[in-house]
């Protein structure tokens, strides 16, 4: 790589009291290279634009100082901290005559990597990571879109995973503007654009990111693109004007309730055909929604707030298979059989909260909107965590993750406190109680003994 | 527990580099400074590879002095890729580069489906063999029609109207100028064509980066619509040396 910003070296910029100094080229593109960089002790991230990508965005240097100023939706976004233009005397150092400039961003840490990572099936991950990766992804949308921002180009390449935790992170938010506003440079990435953007009948905007949203949720979730099946297969060269028909003139969902021509191939495409019936139907319905109706009608596709709450419940279900550990994802109630090893699933415990129910089974979470009404979905605080006893790991327990003790009640009437950090076992307890409401431990009912 | 064991459907992409051998690339160190750009553009040739799942890309060249032969005949993953130096003597046998090139990606043994191949030709001189017969052969063929095909002059004696010829004309579309070979004139120029081939090339016709709005998304001109050439950076401890051909 040929680094326009001289490594080692530190520099002047307009505005910055104090030197930077470049640490190393972490990466470059057609839009411009990226840096990590020191300041005051302080590790950041440096962007730095290439003039042909400036010349070509005339709104660029507005957007992002109107990002600066308006700070990041949620933590999940690398946001703009300060445009930076080399100072007068730094300027011989940068090895590109034309004037050029860049911003700071946070460093994004180590542990996180390029979600295409996923995609390609090189990461070790979890399903229960995935769900919750595409929850941080939903939930840090919402952010932005009720900030009434849109951002314009979502694609894998712009997403970076945690694979422990499932959290995320969002690079490359130079695009990001007041929805119908600004009519920035970019359209987006084909593969995710929405079709009436790739057909050039409209600007990226929020609906247009409900499209893109859903195409990389789906990518994350089953590893495959909604679009490509029997009709990609016809395709002999996947050229652009191919790509055109294919997600733009004539697109097609892969599992279109009516719409049959565009099937996954059983060979070529088993990725989706083994991943999609893990994910229970009220998710498969907003892809549908998205992807069939929404598809051609911008205003039908699913709103942010709908992933996060169908995301939150699909977690919220989680169970683990008796025979082979496998994660599953079914609605409680339907006893079905498990997706990797056909098992039956027995009925597991459930906890039984104000607003909704969590299955009891290890890592699980409860959180302030399973008692709150009025709290949105968010898995970054929870209250308490379904734990396995350290001995014997078929006996489960719930912890204590709240700064408040909990009391806990047994079958007989007797209670007991359960102070923060400490777990109590659910087999005994009929309900337990804390600051933020009731938790009732609900057994499957035993079958009636024969007459 | 994992995550089912699954991976994205993929294509191939065929990356073929045609690269002209013969005794004039032996002046000025022009062949070796060929080695080393190819050489030194695989890193970030795999890393886009790597960044790309959806493509499969595959790397094969063709050598062309008094006759053309296949240099690396199996397509090779690039991250498996070693590069062994090309040595330059002989005339200039392009025609026949083409013609195998040509035979190659016929259907068979070429793939059913792929993506777009990508053709880098490169050259110091001109053909003193039948080139248009080579052209026409390779025209022929309707995965050369559909390849990305890119070529690269080494310095002042390369036959820009063969290269021309190779590449295709391109009529200028709005704000863009239209294609024309690439001119090295010295080696760090040459190891940036390599590196932006080999990179910015490959991605675009593996998966498709960010569009802005300046290039039409209408039926395009090429099948693919190519990325910014790399900026002329200026660098004053360049280690490759100031060679000028």
């Amino acid at each position: 790589m040929n680094w326009i910003l001289p490594e080692g070296a530190s520099l002047g910029f307009e505005g910055l009291a104090a030197p930077l100094r470049i640490v190393r080229g972490l990466g470059g593109g057609t839009q411009g290279q990226v840096y990590e960089v020191e300041l005051e002790g302080e590790r950041l991230a440096l962007k730095w634009y290439l003039p042909a990508c400036i010349a070509r965005d005339p709104g660029l240097e507005r957007r992002l100082t109107a990002s600066i100023r308006s700070t990041a939706p949620n933590d999940a976004f690398l946001w703009p901290i300060a445009l930076l233009r080399a100072s007068p005397a730094s300027r011989p150092l940068i090895r590109i005559r034309q004037e050029s400039f860049g911003y700071l961003m946070p460093l994004r840490p180590a542990a996180y990597v390029g979600a295409s990572e996923h995609a390609a099936g090189r990461l070790a991950i979890g399903l229960r990571q995935v769900l919750r990766a595409c929850f941080g992804l939903a939930d840090a949308f919402h952010a932005l879109h009720l900030a009434g921002l849109c951002y314009k180009d979502v694609s894998l390449g712009n997403l970076f995973l945690e694979p422990g935790s499932g959290s995320i992170l969002i690079c490359d938010n130079d695009n990001v503007a007041v929805d119908g506003a600004d009519h920035g440079a970019v359209l987006g990435t084909p593969g995710f654009m929405a079709p009436e953007v790739l057909l050039a009948q409209a600007r990226p905007g929020a609906d247009s990111d409900l499209f893109s949203l859903a195409v990389l949720l789906f990518r994350l979730l089953t590893r495959h693109d909604p679009l490509k099946g029997q009709m990609e297969l016809a395709i002999r060269c996947l050229d652009e004007p191919a790509r055109r028909r294919l997600c733009g003139e004539d697109p097609v969902f892969i599992f279109d309730p009516v719409d049959a021509r565009n099937r996954p191939d059983p060979i070529e495409h088993a990725a989706a055909l083994i991943t999609w019936p893990i994910y229970p139907r009220p998710l498969q319905a907003l892809f549908e929604q998205t992807f069939c109706r929404g598809m051609k009608q911008p205003s039908r596709r699913a709103l942010t707030g709908q992933w996060k709450q169908e995301l939150a419940r699909t977690l919220d279900q989680r169970s683990l298979c008796p025979a082979c550990g496998q994660e599953n994802f079914q609605a409680s109630g339907a006893s079905g059989l498990c997706w990797s090893c056909a098992t039956p699933l027995p009925v597991p415990i459930t906890l039984v909260l104000p607003r909704g129910a969590v299955v009891a089974a290890p890592d699980n979470e409860l959180h302030p909107h399973h008692f709150d009404a009025l709290a949105g979905e968010d898995l970054r605080h929870p209250i308490a965590r379904v734990v396995a006893h350290p001995q014997d790991a078929r006996r489960l327990g719930l912890r204590n993750l709240s700064a408040s003790p909990w009391s806990a009640e047994a079958h007989d009437g007797r209670s007991q406190p359960v102070a923060p950090g400490e777990s109590c076992s659910l087999a005994p307890l009929a309900r337990i109680h804390t600051p933020a409401g009731s938790i009732a431990v609900q057994r499957p009912s035993r079958p009636a003994p024969a007459a | 527990m994992p995550f089912p064991d699954v991976k994205l459907a993929n294509r191939p992409l065929h990356f073929l580099y045609l690269c002209d051998c013969s005794g004039s690339m032996a002046a000025s160190g022009k062949m070796q400074a060929l080695n080393q750009a190819i050489r030194q553009s695989l890193p970030g040739m795999a890393a886009v590879a790597r960044d790309n799942p959806e493509a499969r890309v595959l790397v094969r060249a063709v050598s062309f002095a008094d006759q053309a032969a296949w240099h690396i005949e199996t397509p090779t993953p690039v991250e498996q890729l070693e590069w062994r130096d090309l040595q330059a003597g002989g005339i200039t046998a392009m025609g026949a580069a083409l013609k195998l090139v040509a035979a190659a990606l016929q259907s068979p043994p070429m793939e059913v489906r792929a993506l777009p191949p990508v053709l880098v030709l490169i050259s110091d001189g001109q053909p003193t063999d039948d080139f248009a017969a080579g052209m026409e052969a390779l025209l022929r063929v309707p995965w050369a029609q559909k390849a990305v095909r890119l070529a690269i002059a080494l310095g002042h004696d390369a036959d820009l109207e063969v290269l021309q010829r190779f590449i295709g004309s391109e009529p200028a579309a709005a704000g863009r100028s239209p294609r024309r070979p690439l001119q090295a004139s010295n080696a760090t120029s040459l190891a940036q064509y390599i590196q932006w081939a080999s990179t910015a090339v490959v991605g675009a016709a593996s998966m498709p980066a960010s569009r802005v709005s300046e290039i039409p998304l209408g039926p395009a001109a090429g099948n693919i619509p190519l990325p910014d050439l790399p900026p002329t950076v200026l660098d004053p401890t360049d280690d490759v040396g100031p060679l000028v051909w």
